[in-house]
Protein backbone atom coordinates (compact mmCIF):
# COMPACT_ATOMS: atom_id res chain seq x y z
CA UNK A 1 0.00 0.00 0.00
CA UNK A 2 1.29 3.42 -0.98
CA UNK A 3 0.47 6.65 0.84
CA UNK A 4 -0.03 9.45 -1.69
CA UNK A 5 0.32 12.98 -0.34
CA UNK A 6 -1.26 15.89 -2.23
CA UNK A 7 -0.72 19.59 -1.44
CA UNK A 8 -2.62 21.36 -4.26
CA UNK A 9 -6.24 22.44 -4.19
CA UNK A 10 -8.32 20.47 -6.72
CA UNK A 11 -10.00 23.70 -7.81
CA UNK A 12 -6.69 25.32 -8.73
CA UNK A 13 -4.64 22.46 -10.12
CA UNK A 14 -5.20 19.24 -12.05
CA UNK A 15 -2.37 17.51 -10.23
CA UNK A 16 -4.96 15.65 -8.15
CA UNK A 17 -5.91 13.72 -11.30
CA UNK A 18 -2.33 12.50 -11.69
CA UNK A 19 -2.40 11.32 -8.11
CA UNK A 20 -5.73 9.52 -8.57
CA UNK A 21 -4.51 7.85 -11.78
CA UNK A 22 -1.46 6.57 -9.92
CA UNK A 23 -3.40 5.09 -6.99
CA UNK A 24 -3.82 1.35 -6.64
CA UNK A 25 -6.99 -0.17 -5.12
CA UNK A 26 -5.58 -0.18 -1.55
CA UNK A 27 -3.56 3.04 -1.73
CA UNK A 28 -4.46 5.99 0.48
CA UNK A 29 -4.54 9.71 -0.23
CA UNK A 30 -3.68 12.38 2.35
CA UNK A 31 -4.59 16.01 1.67
CA UNK A 32 -2.20 18.53 3.22
CA UNK A 33 -1.56 22.27 2.85
CA UNK A 34 -3.76 23.85 0.14
CA UNK A 35 -5.14 20.44 -0.82
CA UNK A 36 -7.26 20.32 2.36
CA UNK A 37 -9.79 22.46 0.49
CA UNK A 38 -10.62 19.21 -1.28
CA UNK A 39 -12.22 18.01 1.97
CA UNK A 40 -15.05 20.55 1.59
CA UNK A 41 -18.40 18.98 0.63
CA UNK A 42 -18.46 21.15 -2.52
CA UNK A 43 -15.04 19.91 -3.71
CA UNK A 44 -14.82 16.38 -2.34
CA UNK A 45 -16.49 15.07 -5.51
CA UNK A 46 -13.08 15.26 -7.22
CA UNK A 47 -11.95 12.52 -4.86
CA UNK A 48 -15.04 10.29 -5.20
CA UNK A 49 -12.98 7.27 -6.43
CA UNK A 50 -10.97 7.15 -3.19
CA UNK A 51 -13.64 7.95 -0.60
CA UNK A 52 -13.00 5.75 2.43
CA UNK A 53 -9.26 6.06 1.98
CA UNK A 54 -9.20 9.85 1.74
CA UNK A 55 -7.53 11.64 4.65
CA UNK A 56 -6.98 15.31 5.47
CA UNK A 57 -4.47 16.84 7.88
CA UNK A 58 -6.28 18.48 10.77
CA UNK A 59 -3.82 21.28 11.49
CA UNK A 60 -3.94 22.47 7.88
CA UNK A 61 -7.74 22.52 8.10
CA UNK A 62 -7.65 24.37 11.42
CA UNK A 63 -5.18 27.03 10.28
CA UNK A 64 -7.41 27.75 7.28
CA UNK A 65 -10.61 27.90 9.30
CA UNK A 66 -11.91 24.79 7.58
CA UNK A 67 -12.21 22.38 10.51
CA UNK A 68 -15.86 21.53 10.96
CA UNK A 69 -16.59 22.33 7.32
CA UNK A 70 -15.32 18.98 6.03
CA UNK A 71 -17.40 16.35 4.31
CA UNK A 72 -18.21 13.57 6.81
CA UNK A 73 -16.60 10.97 4.59
CA UNK A 74 -13.15 12.54 4.84
CA UNK A 75 -10.96 10.96 7.52
CA UNK A 76 -9.33 13.78 9.47
CA UNK A 77 -5.95 12.97 11.08
CA UNK A 78 -3.59 14.98 13.26
CA UNK A 79 0.15 15.09 12.56
CA UNK A 80 0.61 11.95 14.67
CA UNK A 81 -1.90 10.27 12.38
CA UNK A 82 0.15 11.48 9.41
CA UNK A 83 3.17 9.66 10.81
CA UNK A 84 1.03 6.56 11.44
CA UNK A 85 -0.12 6.61 7.81
CA UNK A 86 3.53 6.61 6.69
CA UNK A 87 4.28 3.74 9.09
CA UNK A 88 1.46 1.67 7.63
CA UNK A 89 2.42 2.35 4.00
CA UNK A 90 5.24 0.57 2.19
CA UNK A 91 6.29 3.87 0.65
CA UNK A 92 5.03 7.39 0.07
CA UNK A 93 4.66 9.56 -3.03
CA UNK A 94 4.16 13.33 -2.87
CA UNK A 95 2.20 15.13 -5.57
CA UNK A 96 2.71 18.89 -5.94
CA UNK B 1 11.81 2.99 12.07
CA UNK B 2 14.46 5.07 10.35
CA UNK B 3 13.06 8.05 8.45
CA UNK B 4 14.47 10.36 5.80
CA UNK B 5 12.82 13.56 4.59
CA UNK B 6 13.33 15.27 1.25
CA UNK B 7 12.60 19.01 1.44
CA UNK B 8 12.25 20.86 -1.87
CA UNK B 9 10.34 24.03 -0.97
CA UNK B 10 12.00 27.36 -0.20
CA UNK B 11 11.54 28.50 3.41
CA UNK B 12 8.92 31.22 3.97
CA UNK B 13 7.87 31.04 0.29
CA UNK B 14 5.90 27.81 0.54
CA UNK B 15 4.51 25.78 3.40
CA UNK B 16 6.68 22.79 2.47
CA UNK B 17 9.48 23.56 4.97
CA UNK B 18 7.02 24.14 7.82
CA UNK B 19 5.15 20.95 6.94
CA UNK B 20 8.40 19.01 6.85
CA UNK B 21 9.49 20.38 10.21
CA UNK B 22 6.14 19.59 11.86
CA UNK B 23 6.31 16.06 10.45
CA UNK B 24 9.93 15.73 11.61
CA UNK B 25 8.98 16.67 15.16
CA UNK B 26 6.10 14.19 15.14
CA UNK B 27 8.36 11.42 13.80
CA UNK B 28 10.85 11.79 16.66
CA UNK B 29 8.04 12.22 19.22
CA UNK B 30 6.72 8.82 18.17
CA UNK B 31 10.10 7.28 18.94
CA UNK B 32 11.36 6.88 15.38
CA UNK B 33 14.86 7.82 14.31
CA UNK B 34 14.88 10.74 11.90
CA UNK B 35 18.20 9.91 10.31
CA UNK B 36 18.37 12.32 7.39
CA UNK B 37 16.83 15.50 6.05
CA UNK B 38 17.94 16.12 2.48
CA UNK B 39 17.44 19.58 0.96
CA UNK B 40 17.05 19.81 -2.83
CA UNK B 41 15.63 22.28 -5.35
CA UNK B 42 14.71 25.54 -3.52
CA UNK B 43 14.75 23.59 -0.26
CA UNK B 44 18.48 24.32 -0.10
CA UNK B 45 17.67 27.86 1.10
CA UNK B 46 16.68 26.34 4.45
CA UNK B 47 20.42 26.14 5.10
CA UNK B 48 21.11 29.87 4.55
CA UNK B 49 23.08 30.68 7.70
CA UNK B 50 22.17 34.37 7.72
CA UNK B 51 18.44 33.73 7.75
CA UNK B 52 16.87 36.32 10.07
CA UNK B 53 13.10 35.93 10.29
CA UNK B 54 11.06 38.29 12.50
CA UNK B 55 11.06 37.18 16.14
CA UNK B 56 7.36 36.36 16.15
CA UNK B 57 7.72 33.87 13.28
CA UNK B 58 8.97 30.29 13.43
CA UNK B 59 12.75 30.18 13.07
CA UNK B 60 13.20 27.34 10.59
CA UNK B 61 17.00 27.44 10.55
CA UNK B 62 17.23 27.12 14.33
CA UNK B 63 14.60 24.38 14.34
CA UNK B 64 16.56 22.30 11.83
CA UNK B 65 19.73 22.82 13.88
CA UNK B 66 17.90 21.67 16.99
CA UNK B 67 16.86 18.44 15.27
CA UNK B 68 20.51 17.77 14.55
CA UNK B 69 21.57 18.68 18.06
CA UNK B 70 18.92 16.71 19.93
CA UNK B 71 18.34 13.77 17.62
CA UNK B 72 21.49 13.50 15.52
CA UNK B 73 19.56 14.11 12.31
CA UNK B 74 21.99 14.74 9.45
CA UNK B 75 21.14 17.87 7.47
CA UNK B 76 22.30 17.31 3.91
CA UNK B 77 22.21 19.95 1.18
CA UNK B 78 22.58 18.97 -2.46
CA UNK B 79 25.82 20.60 -3.55
CA UNK B 80 24.78 21.11 -7.19
CA UNK B 81 21.48 22.74 -6.23
CA UNK B 82 23.17 24.72 -3.44
CA UNK B 83 26.09 26.18 -5.40
CA UNK B 84 23.79 27.39 -8.17
CA UNK B 85 21.68 29.20 -5.58
CA UNK B 86 24.55 30.73 -3.60
CA UNK B 87 24.72 28.23 -0.73
CA UNK B 88 28.44 27.70 -0.13
CA UNK B 89 30.31 26.47 2.92
CA UNK B 90 33.78 27.87 3.76
CA UNK B 91 35.57 25.33 1.62
CA UNK B 92 33.43 25.94 -1.47
CA UNK B 93 33.59 29.70 -0.95
CA UNK B 94 37.39 29.53 -0.96
CA UNK B 95 37.38 27.25 -3.99
CA UNK B 96 35.21 29.70 -5.92
CA UNK B 97 37.09 32.80 -4.70
CA UNK B 98 34.12 34.16 -2.72
CA UNK B 99 34.37 36.32 0.38
CA UNK B 100 32.32 34.88 3.19
CA UNK B 101 30.22 31.74 3.22
CA UNK B 102 26.48 31.17 3.40
CA UNK B 103 26.19 27.65 4.80
CA UNK B 104 27.76 26.11 7.87
CA UNK B 105 27.60 23.04 10.10
CA UNK B 106 25.47 21.21 11.03
CA UNK B 107 24.34 21.56 7.41
CA UNK B 108 26.58 19.65 5.00
CA UNK B 109 26.97 20.03 1.25
CA UNK B 110 26.76 16.57 -0.26
CA UNK B 111 26.06 14.87 -3.55
CA UNK B 112 22.72 13.52 -4.69
CA UNK B 113 24.07 10.06 -4.02
CA UNK B 114 23.41 10.70 -0.33
CA UNK B 115 19.71 11.12 -1.12
CA UNK B 116 19.69 7.86 -3.06
CA UNK B 117 21.47 6.12 -0.17
CA UNK B 118 19.08 7.59 2.38
CA UNK B 119 16.18 6.33 0.28
CA UNK B 120 17.52 2.80 0.15
CA UNK B 121 18.94 2.48 3.69
CA UNK B 122 16.12 4.05 5.67
CA UNK B 123 12.66 2.56 6.15
CA UNK B 124 10.68 5.58 4.94
CA UNK B 125 11.35 8.57 2.71
CA UNK B 126 8.76 11.36 2.80
CA UNK B 127 8.96 14.32 0.40
CA UNK B 128 7.77 17.88 1.04
CA UNK B 129 7.65 19.99 -2.10
CA UNK B 130 6.39 23.51 -2.88
CA UNK C 1 3.33 -1.33 -24.26
CA UNK C 2 -0.09 -2.93 -24.15
CA UNK C 3 -1.94 -3.93 -21.03
CA UNK C 4 -1.06 -7.56 -21.68
CA UNK C 5 2.60 -6.61 -21.51
CA UNK C 6 2.40 -5.16 -18.02
CA UNK C 7 3.90 -8.30 -16.50
CA UNK C 8 7.00 -7.20 -18.42
CA UNK C 9 7.43 -4.11 -16.23
CA UNK C 10 10.68 -4.77 -14.45
CA UNK C 11 10.81 -4.66 -10.69
CA UNK C 12 13.01 -1.64 -10.17
CA UNK C 13 14.80 -0.13 -7.20
CA UNK C 14 13.77 3.40 -8.05
CA UNK C 15 11.01 4.97 -10.11
CA UNK C 16 11.57 8.63 -11.02
CA UNK C 17 8.33 10.32 -12.09
CA UNK C 18 8.82 13.36 -14.33
CA UNK C 19 5.84 15.70 -14.65
CA UNK C 20 7.40 18.95 -15.84
CA UNK C 21 8.65 19.97 -19.25
CA UNK C 22 12.05 21.45 -20.11
CA UNK C 23 13.08 25.11 -19.59
CA UNK C 24 10.10 26.31 -17.48
CA UNK C 25 11.55 25.06 -14.19
CA UNK C 26 14.42 22.97 -12.91
CA UNK C 27 12.22 19.99 -11.89
CA UNK C 28 12.94 17.98 -15.03
CA UNK C 29 16.69 18.55 -14.86
CA UNK C 30 16.85 17.80 -11.15
CA UNK C 31 14.70 14.69 -11.56
CA UNK C 32 16.92 13.38 -14.35
CA UNK C 33 19.99 14.19 -12.21
CA UNK C 34 18.57 12.04 -9.42
CA UNK C 35 17.88 9.20 -11.87
CA UNK C 36 21.42 9.32 -13.31
CA UNK C 37 23.03 9.38 -9.87
CA UNK C 38 20.90 6.45 -8.69
CA UNK C 39 21.88 4.47 -11.77
CA UNK C 40 25.54 5.34 -11.17
CA UNK C 41 25.07 3.88 -7.66
CA UNK C 42 24.01 0.62 -9.27
CA UNK C 43 20.26 0.94 -8.77
CA UNK C 44 17.79 -0.30 -11.36
CA UNK C 45 16.05 2.93 -12.35
CA UNK C 46 12.88 3.44 -14.40
CA UNK C 47 11.48 6.75 -15.60
CA UNK C 48 7.77 7.50 -15.85
CA UNK C 49 6.69 10.56 -17.83
CA UNK C 50 3.29 11.93 -16.85
CA UNK C 51 1.40 15.07 -17.93
CA UNK C 52 3.71 17.89 -19.06
CA UNK C 53 6.63 15.55 -18.43
CA UNK C 54 6.13 14.07 -21.91
CA UNK C 55 7.40 17.38 -23.33
CA UNK C 56 10.85 16.28 -22.18
CA UNK C 57 10.82 13.66 -24.92
CA UNK C 58 9.94 15.82 -27.91
CA UNK C 59 12.69 16.05 -30.56
CA UNK C 60 14.11 19.34 -31.82
CA UNK C 61 14.66 21.06 -28.48
CA UNK C 62 17.15 23.91 -28.30
CA UNK C 63 19.16 25.78 -25.71
CA UNK C 64 17.44 28.89 -24.31
CA UNK C 65 18.19 32.44 -25.56
CA UNK C 66 20.69 33.03 -22.72
CA UNK C 67 22.32 29.70 -23.34
CA UNK C 68 20.26 27.84 -20.74
CA UNK C 69 20.97 24.18 -21.21
CA UNK C 70 18.02 22.03 -22.09
CA UNK C 71 17.57 18.46 -20.93
CA UNK C 72 17.87 16.66 -24.26
CA UNK C 73 21.59 15.86 -23.76
CA UNK C 74 20.68 14.22 -20.44
CA UNK C 75 18.10 12.01 -22.16
CA UNK C 76 20.77 10.88 -24.58
CA UNK C 77 22.94 9.84 -21.62
CA UNK C 78 20.33 7.53 -20.11
CA UNK C 79 21.44 4.53 -22.18
CA UNK C 80 25.02 4.89 -21.00
CA UNK C 81 23.74 4.66 -17.44
CA UNK C 82 21.67 1.55 -18.27
CA UNK C 83 18.40 3.41 -17.76
CA UNK C 84 16.35 1.72 -20.44
CA UNK C 85 12.85 1.67 -18.98
CA UNK C 86 11.21 4.88 -20.19
CA UNK C 87 7.48 4.64 -19.53
CA UNK C 88 5.18 7.24 -21.01
CA UNK C 89 1.53 7.95 -20.27
CA UNK C 90 -0.21 7.43 -23.61
CA UNK C 91 -3.02 9.81 -22.66
CA UNK C 92 -0.58 12.68 -22.07
CA UNK C 93 0.83 12.25 -25.59
CA UNK C 94 -2.64 12.05 -27.15
CA UNK C 95 -3.80 15.12 -25.23
CA UNK C 96 -0.92 17.11 -26.76
CA UNK C 97 -1.17 15.67 -30.25
CA UNK C 98 2.30 14.17 -29.98
CA UNK C 99 3.04 10.87 -31.69
CA UNK C 100 5.68 8.32 -30.76
CA UNK C 101 7.56 9.22 -33.96
CA UNK C 102 7.92 12.81 -32.65
CA UNK C 103 9.96 11.58 -29.68
CA UNK C 104 13.74 11.70 -29.51
CA UNK C 105 14.13 8.41 -27.61
CA UNK C 106 12.58 4.96 -27.59
CA UNK C 107 9.80 4.61 -25.03
CA UNK C 108 7.14 2.19 -23.79
CA UNK C 109 3.58 3.49 -23.68
CA UNK C 110 1.50 2.96 -20.55
CA UNK C 111 -2.27 3.22 -20.29
CA UNK C 112 -3.50 5.36 -17.40
CA UNK C 113 -5.10 2.34 -15.67
CA UNK C 114 -1.66 0.68 -15.51
CA UNK C 115 0.19 3.56 -13.85
CA UNK C 116 -0.60 2.33 -10.34
CA UNK C 117 0.92 -1.00 -11.31
CA UNK C 118 4.13 0.73 -12.38
CA UNK C 119 4.39 2.43 -8.97
CA UNK C 120 3.77 -0.85 -7.17
CA UNK C 121 6.64 -2.50 -9.08
CA UNK C 122 9.27 -0.17 -7.62
CA UNK C 123 10.73 -0.14 -4.14
CA UNK C 124 11.29 3.60 -4.01
CA UNK C 125 9.64 6.54 -5.82
CA UNK C 126 10.81 10.09 -6.38
CA UNK C 127 8.24 12.43 -7.90
CA UNK C 128 9.40 15.57 -9.74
Amino acid sequence: MILHILNRSPSASRIFQQALDAMGPDDRLLLIEDAVQGALPQLVRYFEPVIGRLFALREDLVSRGLEGRCDDRVLVVDVDGFVTLTEEADKTVSWF
Amino acid sequence: MRYALLVQGGPYSHQASHSALRFAQAVVARGHHLATVFFYHDGVYNAARLSAPPQDEPHLLDAWRRLNDEHGTELLVCIAAGLRRGLLDEREAARHGKQGHSLEAPFELTGLGQLIEAGSHHDRLVTFSP
Amino acid sequence: MTRQDMSAIPNGDLLVILRHGPHGSSWLREGLDAALVAAAFGQRVSLLFLGDGVMALLGGQQVGPLGQKGTQPMLEMLGMYDIETLLVDRGALVERGIGVSDLSVTVSLVESEDIANVLAHHRQILNF
